[in-house]
């Protein structure tokens, strides 16, 4: 069930900010919604449940971007694990303010690394004068809805779970 | 002395030649004699009573009980014209479409390669880079490095080519470059992209003759896009005076927030150098 759920949502969101978000005004330069996603397999679910995942959708970004092969995967990879180890050593639970820096955290260390790419593959000669701008309106938006999009992925998965598990009770008990 | 039956018939008769006279007395006389004042005040209370309770209840019905089948008229108009928005919506949809793709076809005659059309189906995941996805790849004929066009000028080229799709990297990415030509001058300099909606035009010589409003098109000579495209317009032109080149900002003729269907260019004729006579 949970990959049935994991997939459906990676497939939901690199959807839809692939083919919907670019062509909405506000939207246009929002963060990468699989980084809320990936905090979210991190914190919640098993490694040999979420890492299949996290590299899945590294490669899956990587393909449909138009950036050297490997970036998302480089991102999101230390990023599941920069979340791995920060369970280790912090009790992060429900706690909504640390959620949400540390989807925050994963926007800008996915810019950085976007950013450090070019700079060390020199493809690009300057950085174009709104880097600063989409970067603080990248992390601005994840401060403001970050931990909302873990919450949403965590009740429903949870929800989808519960509906799973009633459904053969239910049926036991009928029958 | 007279029978029973006998006065039965004349009190009958009496009483109706005194009602045909009463009749005919009361027609002429225009006054009432108080009775019908008497009978209206009593009974006009009931009547207006029952009056307006009939029309109440009436204007009950016909207000609310009555609504609900308004409702459901109103129910079934409100659909009809949801359908007939959306129907309207989607002729002007096709209206643009078929706008759009005359220009195409138009573009299309004009250029004497053998190209496809396309249609854009995603945008890149990032705000860094700039390339679409479009419906087209390997089993139509694409391979990578293939130019891709619109009506108003260059669009990009492939970059990655599956075998129903491909990816196509926009003249504005950071990672592009194509040679062209200041139109009117013919100085010569190469367009690279900043990743915003401008393009840069680097290495024209500052003893060329470059100034805004200057149409860009392709040279030809990069081997990827065919000669004379064009590419966009000189919008800011920046002197430095310790440089040898112009800085030269372009903006393209494609608006690439709106890039809906392309060409892709399949057979570029290519400067064939080696077996020149």
């Amino acid at each position: 069930m949970s990959y049935f759920f994991n997939i459906s949502a990676c497939l939901f969101l690199v959807i839809l900010q692939t083919t919907v978000m670019p062509y909405i005004p506000l939207l246009d330069k929002f963060y990468d919604l699989l980084i809320p996603f990936i905090v979210y397999l991190g914190l919640s679910r098993p490694v040999r449940e979420s890492l299949p995942f996290v590299l899945f959708l590294g490669f899956i970004m990587d393909n449909l971007s138009g950036g050297p092969f490997g970036l998302y995967l480089t991102t999101y990879f230390w990023l599941y694990l920069g979340v791995i180890g920060i369970t280790m050593f912090i009790q992060v639970g429900n706690r909504l303010m640390i959620i949400t820096v540390v989807i925050a955290s994963g926007v800008l260390f996915e810019n950085l690394v976007l950013l450090g790419s070019f700079a060390i593959l020199k493809t690009r000669p300057q950085f174009a004068g709104n880097a600063v701008e989409i970067v603080a309106g990248q992390v601005l938006w994840a401060l403001l809805t970050g931990s909302l999009f873990l919450l949403f992925f965590r009740n429903t998965h949870r929800r989808i779970s519960l509906g799973f598990k009633r459904n053969p009770a239910r049926a036991r008990e009928q029958g | 002395m007279f029978s029973r039956k006998m006065v039965l018939i004349v009190g009958f008769i009496v009483l109706i030649a005194v009602n045909i006279i009463g009749l005919s007395v009361t027609s002429r006389r225009s006054t009432s004699f108080g009775i019908e004042r008497i009978a209206l005040s009593a009974i006009a209370p009931f009547q207006e009573l029952v009056t307006r309770s009939l029309r109440f209840t009436r204007n009950i019905w016909r207000t609310y009980f009555y609504l609900v089948t308004i409702a459901r008229v109103n129910q079934v108009l409100l659909q009809d014209l949801s359908q007939a928005v959306q129907n309207k919506n989607q002729w002007h949809e096709t209206e643009l479409a078929n706008m759009r793709l005359r220009d195409l076809i138009d573009f299309q005659r004009n250029i004497s390669e053998r190209v496809v059309a396309a249609e854009v189906i995603g945008k890149d995941p990032s705000a860094w880079f700039k390339t679409v996805i479009i419906d087209k790849g390997e089993a139509d004929g694409l391979t990578r490095g293939l130019p891709v066009v619109i009506a108003q000028g260059i669009a990009g080229q492939v970059i990655e080519v599956s075998n129903h799709y491909s990816k196509v990297m926009l003249i504005v990415d950071s990672n592009s470059a194509v040679d062209s030509l200041v139109q009117r001058t013919r100085a010569r300099g190469v367009i690279k992209g900043e990743s915003t909606d401008q393009c840069r035009l680097d290495y024209v010589l500052r003893k060329n003759d470059v100034r805004i409003g200057d149409t860009i098109v392709s040279s030809g000579l990069d081997g990827v896009y065919p000669k004379g495209l064009r590419i966009g317009f000189v919008s800011q032109v920046i002197e430095h005076n310790a440089d040898i080149f112009h800085e030269v900002i372009v903006t393209p003729f494609v608006d690439f927030e709106k890039l809906e269907e392309v060409l892709v260019i399949l057979e570029v004729q290519k400067h064939d150098w080696a077996n020149r006579p």
